[in-house]
């Protein structure tokens, strides 16, 4: 294969972090005035990214608060290597707390690092997942883990240590594409797979085979995982957890209190901040700002027209357009499938208690549980189907991936029972969250209203059939 | 029982072989993966029966379950099952092979509640405490066939089963032979179509037909061939394709596929536990993508087949949105390249006649690379 062509500066998380760092000169309290400057002075590709997060007043300061978090750790994952630290890529289908416990080692999210670079860089990290096509990795891949290899192998950087992939029998494309990073850059690859057995025999080997992998990982980082250690992360993360629990309490009030950009922050704070006092203290505020609003009877719309659940994943290529939107439209967004998480009661009293609960918690992770399932359909359907019911969502927003031939391969059966059983009708859509190439932004807007005004608000304002009554003679 | 297996009805999915095992009350259990222990099977009467297309084009009724982003040669055997082509079948056993192959199962399942369905899960890894898992599942698969079909399998039918899979496993290895000498007398798509018409014979009467083609073939004299080939990549049944391949002036002198070599690489010791032995043998034997930690041990097994059968050229063939594969084929091209292999990828839907022009087009070019062709 020829020599790949390695331009300056390229390397996506380091052009992110140069562009987020701009936005620490931002006061904590930004105007609107100053928003509107802000949002001339950036690039057109990522205005929306400026006004999605900043542009509703009511979570602006949270926002802002936010993003300074975010350039915090994407900094301390930059001098990390300097510091004698391993860097070690990780799924955002991988708990973060496992990789924080160790002194020496420092997890990134690969989806992260995509996720940024769509939404911080001009040309929204389109180039890297062309630079991986011209390589001949076949299109059908996962764009945010593929995006992120891209960049890895095109330009010079932060470039991980390791890789650990917890893809291994939930996911192919990903399992793949970690596999092929690893080879690529001659860096180790550790697996964790995820035996399709949810009997407790399947609990049981995933178990051994976390034990076998913080043993891995013990001798990479050459140190012994600290039990002292280990306890305070796994505190810190029961504790993001518990405020994880008042989210999806607070989610159930109607109108929905819970802002929709909310939802991306959570998402970044589990793939990267779990276990650490900073994503604590994020989720601290969103739940006060989410209850005082509550309390309120704030909401952004004149009324909650629809409350949706994202079946798969949200739209992440365009905040503005997706979760502002919505919002103003009165539509709530309730979660997406890595919005379901089923936390365990905590055992910190040993170094194999909590261990075992990390491996509860990794079992049981949003996408990891569901693709990697006895039976993947009835898995979906069933946390889909509970997400439905707890949230009382009015519809499903399915926007598929040509990475995830589970889904697309069960989406049939989702649709068909869901309806049955909950009567929430599914939209269907074809989209790549992190590719704007797919589907525009714009004919996601344009499907999901006419749905809405077209079904959803229809079967709200039906009257209630009353229940026929039969007599037995 | 002995039947007719003439290879040329490889081309039917209910060829007279199994009419004929049916007829006589023999039960037949379907399965799609390299990974699933025939032996089992065979140990317990039943006829393992692997599931194919034959280039079946249509998918109609499958793709109202899946969809157009899965495989579709997983949607052909989908769409065979659907419209009643397959409901000859008494059972089914599903693999996680890949995820379209886990997909087109549970819908499988759904759709015609087949009255024995069982899951083997195949761990990605060969180490001691996945082997231990697997082993674990192989007893819980021989438990299940038993209980179901009312069958003991015991560990001296089961060492039986595995004789004869050495046996017909060192026959195909001879076959081979055949075709890798300097003037090959079998052809690629010959050999193809043995394998797969030899997935739906029980292993005892197949070996007879096997040998006898050997030998009819092992005192031939053959022909230098236009360039040497070797085919890698995903399963196909799809002998038009090696037709193809072969009438352009290339021979198919070696492959990696998991309908060709790939599929009797193992060979048993038959002195220890029967369910251990299998457990090794197979999980450690699959050279399949799906293993992500074993990339430069496929490498090398195609790297020795190569050489060994002096290619000129290895041609790497999978269907669309076939991720496993399609990594792995850059990784093929950069590394066999390295040793003077010239590579062609080559990504098709199966059984698409659409597509044979391209394809076409695109072998033509590669042999003229390569210096060989009609």
């Amino acid at each position: 294969m020829a020599p790949m062509a390695i331009r300056e500066g390229e390397n996506a998380f380091e052009r992110t972090l140069g562009v987020l760092d701009m936005i620490y000169e931002f006061p904590d309290l930004l105007t609107d005035d100053e928003l509107e400057g802000v949002a001339k002075y950036v690039n057109p590709d990522i205005r929306n990214t400026a006004l999605g997060l900043f542009e509703l007043p009511s979570a602006r300061n949270t926002e802002v608060l936010f993003v300074k978090k975010v350039i915090d750790i994407l900094r301390e994952a930059q001098r990390a290597q300097a510091e004698g630290k391993k860097v070690v890529f990780i799924p955002f289908t991988f708990p973060p707390e496992i990789i924080f416990a160790f002194e020496n080692l420092f997890p990134v999210c690969t989806e992260v690092i995509a996720g940024l670079a769509v939404n911080v860089l001009g040309g929204q990290g389109e180039r890297f997942w062309d630079f991986a096509m011209g390589m001949g990795l076949p299109d059908s891949l996962c764009t945010a883990n593929t995006m992120t290899v891209g960049s890895f192998l095109m330009g010079p950087g932060l470039k991980p240590d390791a890789i650990v992939s917890n893809s291994p029998g939930s996911c192919n494309p990903n399992a793949k594409i970690h596999a092929f990073a690893a080879d690529y850059l001659g860096i180790p690859q550790f697996i964790l797979e995820k035996p399709t057995d949810d009997s407790e025999r399947g609990r049981e080997l995933y178990f051994t085979y976390l034990s076998r992998l913080i043993g891995d990982l013990e001798e990479f980082a050459g140190e012994e995982l600290s039990e002292q250690r280990l306890r305070e992360v796994v505190l810190k993360s029961s504790k993001a957890a518990d405020l994880y629990s008042e989210f999806w309490e607070l989610r159930k009030a109607k109108p929905c209190p819970v802002p929709n950009i909310f939802n991306a922050n959570i998402l970044f704070l589990r793939s990267q901040m779990w276990g650490r006092e900073e994503a604590i203290e994020l989720l601290e505020d969103m739940v006060a700002l989410s209850r005082e609003r509550l309390k309120n009877g704030e909401y952004t719309a004149p009324e909650e027209v629809a409350r949706v659940y994202i079946s798969y994943i949200f739209a992440l290529f365009d905040l503005h357009g997706f979760f502002t939107w919505m919002e103003k439209k009165g539509i709530s967004i309730l979660g997406d499938i890595l919005a379901i998480h089923f936390f365990p009661p905590v055992d910190t009293s040993s170094k194999e208690s909590m261990i075992r609960w990390l491996s509860k918690v990794a079992f049981d992770y949003p996408m990891t549980r569901q693709m990697g399932a006895s039976e993947i359909s009835l898995q979906w359907l069933e946390d889909i189907g509970y997400a439905v019911k707890d949230l009382d969502a009015d519809c499903c927003v399915y926007i598929g991936h040509h990475a995830c031939k589970h889904t697309a391969g069960s989406l049939t059966f989702l649709r068909r029972e869901l309806m049955k059983q909950t009567k929430v009708p599914t939209l269907t859509l074809v989209g790549d969250s992190f590719d704007k190439r797919h589907t525009p932004m714009s004919m996601i807007q344009e499907e999901i209203d006419l749905f809405v005004n077209k079904v959803v608000s229809k079967k709200r304002k039906a009257p209630r059939r009353r229940k026929k009554t039969t007599s037995r003679a | 029982m002995s039947a007719s297996t003439g290879i040329q009805e490889q081309a039917a999915i209910m060829t007279d072989y199994v009419a004929g095992w049916k007829d006589n009350g023999g039960k037949v259990l379907a399965y799609a993966c390299v990974a699933t222990p025939v032996e089992i099977l065979e140990a317990a009467g039943l006829l393992p029966y692997r599931l194919k297309a034959l280039g079946n084009p249509d998918t109609y009724l499958a793709d109202g379950e899946l969809s157009l982003l899965n495989c579709s040669f997983c949607r052909s055997c989908l769409q065979l099952g659907m419209d009643g082509t397959y409901d000859f079948l008494d059972g089914l056993i599903e693999t996680n092979g890949c995820d379209h192959m886990r997909v087109m199962f549970e819908n499988w399942q759904r759709v015609k509640e087949p009255d024995f369905f069982h899951y083997l899960k195949v761990p990605h890894f060969f180490r001691d405490d996945s082997l231990e898992y697997f082993e674990g599942e192989l007893e819980l698969l021989r438990d299940a066939i038993s209980e179901h079909f009312s069958v003991e399998v015991s560990d001296e039918d089961l060492l039986g089963a595995m004789k004869t899979q050495n046996e017909v496993r060192s026959k195909y290895r001879e076959l081979c032979s055949l075709r890798e000498r300097e003037k090959p007398v079998v052809t690629g798509s010959e050999v193809l179509a043995l394998v797969v018409n030899g997935s739906s014979v029980r292993a005892g009467d197949y070996l007879e037909e096997l040998s006898r083609f050997v030998e009819e073939r092992k005192d031939a004299t053959g022909e230098t061939p236009g360039a040497r080939l070797m085919l890698c990549g995903a399963a196909t049944d799809e002998v038009v394709w090696f037709g193809e391949i072969e009438r352009m002036g290339g021979l198919i002198v070696a492959d990696a596929q998991c309908f060709g070599a790939r599929a009797f690489c193992q060979e048993y010791d038959l002195d220890g536990n029967p369910i251990h032995t299998l457990a090794v043998s197979y999980l450690s034997n699959l050279y399949c993508p799906r293993m992500y930690t074993e990339y430069t041990k496929r490498r090398d097994f195609i790297l020795d087949t190569a050489k060994r059968a002096n290619v000129e050229g290895v041609i790497v063939l999978y269907n669309k949105f076939c991720d496993l594969h399609g990594v792995d084929a850059v990784l093929l091209r950069r590394d066999l390249a390295e040793e003077g292999i010239p590579v062609l990828i080559l990504e098709k839907e199966y059984s698409a006649k659409a597509d044979i022009g391209r394809v076409r087009t695109r072998i033509q070019a590669f042999m003229e690379k390569i210096g060989g062709g009609a």
